[in-house]
């Protein structure tokens, strides 16, 4: 054998291996320990369950999807070297989104410089959406900003007139998601932290728009805080009758409520931001009743998605889930399961993972012709936020998550507890 | 006025649990110099003790305490015996044991990661979420029941080291490694017990702390600044030190957390350490580093 023909072989034989092992690569840095772990191990569920399917129905386009997970430990620097290194020493075709607005709004900035398309899983700030990124594709019904307007509608759809909350006790973590639900419910004005302009001015803010004067406000810091008595106190004190509870994980919404629960509050209403996962619940029992939260998703919502080019309706995916792990999913396994079907359908679209067309391809999307995801419909406006998305309001009755507004949205809609009373 | 007995109430509360979470560290860096940055973490492993002893057949947090104690003193020996005893003799053995049980303090967490997932979990004893009213004011059960655990174990601490003959040998041991040695005090073995007891205390910290607050693995980070706080600032090595820190400081906390936002709650615990670390380096009980 001369040196011509050995060269030629291990040429041929070296494309052969590529083309048996051509595959899409898929990076994912995932807070699987630290603050976030909770979502982020759901998160990470999600994706793997999603991309075990893709490959069990033939991979996308013909090609396997390899997954790769790194743990950013809730560290947005960790986080956005993850990425960094997906793009440039793994050599990843695509990625998915991160969990938390907190890491998501570094890491948008990577992601567009390399052009990536960024499909967000959990980062609803809306000045993440206001650096003129063109690439980013958020999986959640709307930016944190107007989940108040969820909670307007709703006490001015269900609650009689004369039974409506007077005031409400608003208190926050200071974490960049709970602060952008707080904004918008008290009016305050969105600014960007890169150069300190004007994104947003939201006054008056929904609670003044519902009529509802905000008695007491309180931030806690985002680590080390303990003192949940002292703070479910205060919320007594203020005899606020509604309780508006904006917390960054279901950590701090289990402490919270148990410590309501000791001081023996009894407010009409209470709303959070975080607590429709199972552990929620395990922390909290009793306590849990009437507590209201605004979801993505809900087991019971008819939504129908698509997967592998075939109808894969939410009932299939919980049916898989329970299947999989062999317990039932919640909305942070679900909506990263719909990032990736969003991921997947952008493929096939632009027929490549050309990051420049699948964006484009994304980008067209209209309610008309959307991509079909497990959790209903999206498309998308030039921000990269959902267009016609309504969040969906959910609430806690005898170990149960009820689905209770917008009323009109399906059939499987519950009846509001109201007054919540005692925890 | 009754706003302010609650105030009280609250933060003697909090700092009994704090107590307790910080006089294993201060007895184990008072005996042996080991400045014990996974004691936290081993907090979380008597948490989960308790945990899964009311998960699995509900048994009550405080009756589960003693088995945690017992398991988690046997894990302290076994540590002892593997990582520390070596070194014990080294000039350098402080600033050691810093790296030392830093990194000993990732392998926990990643242990109690990979067994029982990084999932908050909390027990749900009905005092834990209960409360004695009188009038306006109300004391809460579990943070009651869990100060009174904390400061009688505390309590019997300070009356085996002081009236014990294991226990002078242990104050010896505190004072002066060399001048016991000397008298005939194994300090080997005084080690091994004293780090075995302070785990111990880790383990019973660990029982009271599942149901007072969530837990998961990755937690331990966020004790061990306040923690370290306390011991250094009741003098490291003095428990009745770290107890009078923890009971003050988390009264001023509670106090700051209600008047000025609970941002600035945690940040008490901190800015007292500067304080006392410019006016009293040694700090609150530093020249008597054993139980008065």
């Amino acid at each position: 054998m001369n040196f011509r023909t050995l060269l030629t072989t291990t040429a041929a034989l070296a494309m052969m291996a590529t083309a048996a092992h051509a595959e899409i690569k898929i990076g994912a840095s995932l807070p699987l320990t630290g603050g976030f772990s909770i979502a982020g191990a759901k998160n990470k569920q999600g994706y793997e369950l999603c991309v075990k399917m893709l490959n069990e129905r033939g991979g996308i386009n013909g090609q396997k999807v390899e997954l790769v997970l790194s743990d950013n430990r809730s560290d947005p620097a960790t986080a956005i070297n993850q990425y960094e290194r997906f793009i440039n020493v793994d050599k990843v075709d695509a990625v998915f989104g991160t969990f938390s607005s907190k890491l998501t709004f570094p890491v948008a900035n990577i992601l567009a410089k390399y052009g990536y398309v960024h499909p967000i899983p959990a980062g609803g700030a809306l000045r993440i959406y206001t650096q003129g990124h063109k690439n980013l594709f958020y999986f959640q019904p709307d930016a944190a900003e107007y989940v108040g307007r969820s909670l307007k509608g709703l006490i001015e759809d269900l609650v009689p007139e004369g039974e409506r909350p007077k005031t409400a006790a608003v208190v926050s973590a200071d974490d960049f998601f709970a602060n952008a639900i707080e904004a918008g419910l008290l009016g305050q004005k969105v600014m960007n932290p890169a150069d300190g302009s004007e994104v947003a001015d939201l006054a008056p803010g929904y609670l003044a728009d519902a009529g509802i004067k905000t008695v007491y406000t309180e931030k806690w810091p985002e680590e080390g805080f303990n003192d949940w008595l002292t703070l479910a106190n205060s919320i007594k004190r203020s005899d606020a009758e509604l309780i508006i509870a904006l917390t960054a994980s279901a950590e701090e919404a289990v402490q919270l409520t148990r410590a309501l629960k000791t001081v023996k509050a009894t407010p009409k209403m209470v709303y959070y931001s975080q607590g429709t996962q199972s552990e929620f619940y395990e922390g909290t029992k009793s306590a849990s009743d009437g507590i209201l939260m605004h979801t993505a998703w809900h087991p019971a919502a008819p939504f129908k998605g698509l997967l592998e080019g075939k109808e894969f309706t939410n009932a299939d995916f919980v049916k898989a889930f329970t299947d999989e792990y062999g317990e039932a999913p919640d909305e942070d396994a679900a909506i990263p399961f719909a990032v990736c079907q969003g991921i997947e359908q952008a493929i096939e679209g632009a027929g490549s993972t050309d990051n420049a067309a699948m964006g484009k391809w994304l980008s067209e999307r209209t309610p008309e012709n959307p991509v079909r995801t497990i959790l209903g419909r999206f498309a998308w406006d030039d921000k990269g936020l959902p267009l016609n998305k309504p969040f969906l309001v959910a609430q806690w009755n005898d170990g149960e998550l009820q689905f209770v507004y917008p009323t009109g949205e399906f059939p499987e809609v519950s009846k509001m507890t109201y007054p919540k009373g005692g925890f | 006025m009754g706003e302010i007995i609650q105030i009280v109430i609250l933060g003697l509360a909090l700092g009994g649990v704090y107590a307790l979470m910080g006089s294993g560290l201060s007895l184990v860096f008072g005996v042996m110099r080991i400045v014990n940055l996974a004691h936290p973490s081993l907090i979380m492993g008597g948490a989960y003790v308790a945990y899964w002893g009311f998960k699995l057949y509900g048994v009550d947090p405080l009756i589960m305490l003693p088995v945690a104690v017992v398991i988690l003193a046997a894990t302290a020996v076994i540590l002892y015996k593997l990582v520390f005893e070596r070194e014990a003799r080294s000039a350098k053995y402080s600033e050691m044991t810093v790296l030392l049980t830093f990194a000993l303090a990732m392998v926990v967490e990643g242990a109690l990661g990979t067994a029982f997932t990084n999932t908050q979990r909390v027990t749900s004893p009905d005092y834990a979420t209960d409360a004695f009213f009188i009038g306006d004011v109300f004391i809460p059960k579990g943070q009651l029941y869990a100060g009174m655990v904390s400061l009688a174990i505390i309590g019997a601490l300070a009356l085996f080291l002081k009236y014990s003959r294991f226990g002078y040998a242990i104050r010896a041991t505190t004072q002066n490694r060399e001048a016991a040695e000397l008298l005939g005090v194994n300090v080997n073995l005084v080690g091994l017990v004293s780090f075995a007891i302070g785990i111990g205390l880790a383990g019973a910290a660990g029982s009271l702390v599942s149901f007072v607050f969530s837990f998961y693995p990755s937690k331990h980070w966020e004790w061990i600044a306040i923690l370290m706080s306390l011991v250094v600032l009741g003098g490291m090595g003095s428990i009745l030190g770290t107890v009078l820190a923890s009971l003050i400081l988390s009264v001023i906390a509670a106090f700051v957390g209600t008047y000025f936002g609970a941002t600035w709650s945690t940040l008490t615990f901190f800015v007292a350490l500067f304080v006392v670390l410019m006016v009293r380096p040694q700090g609150l009980f530093g020249e008597k580093p054993e139980l008065a």
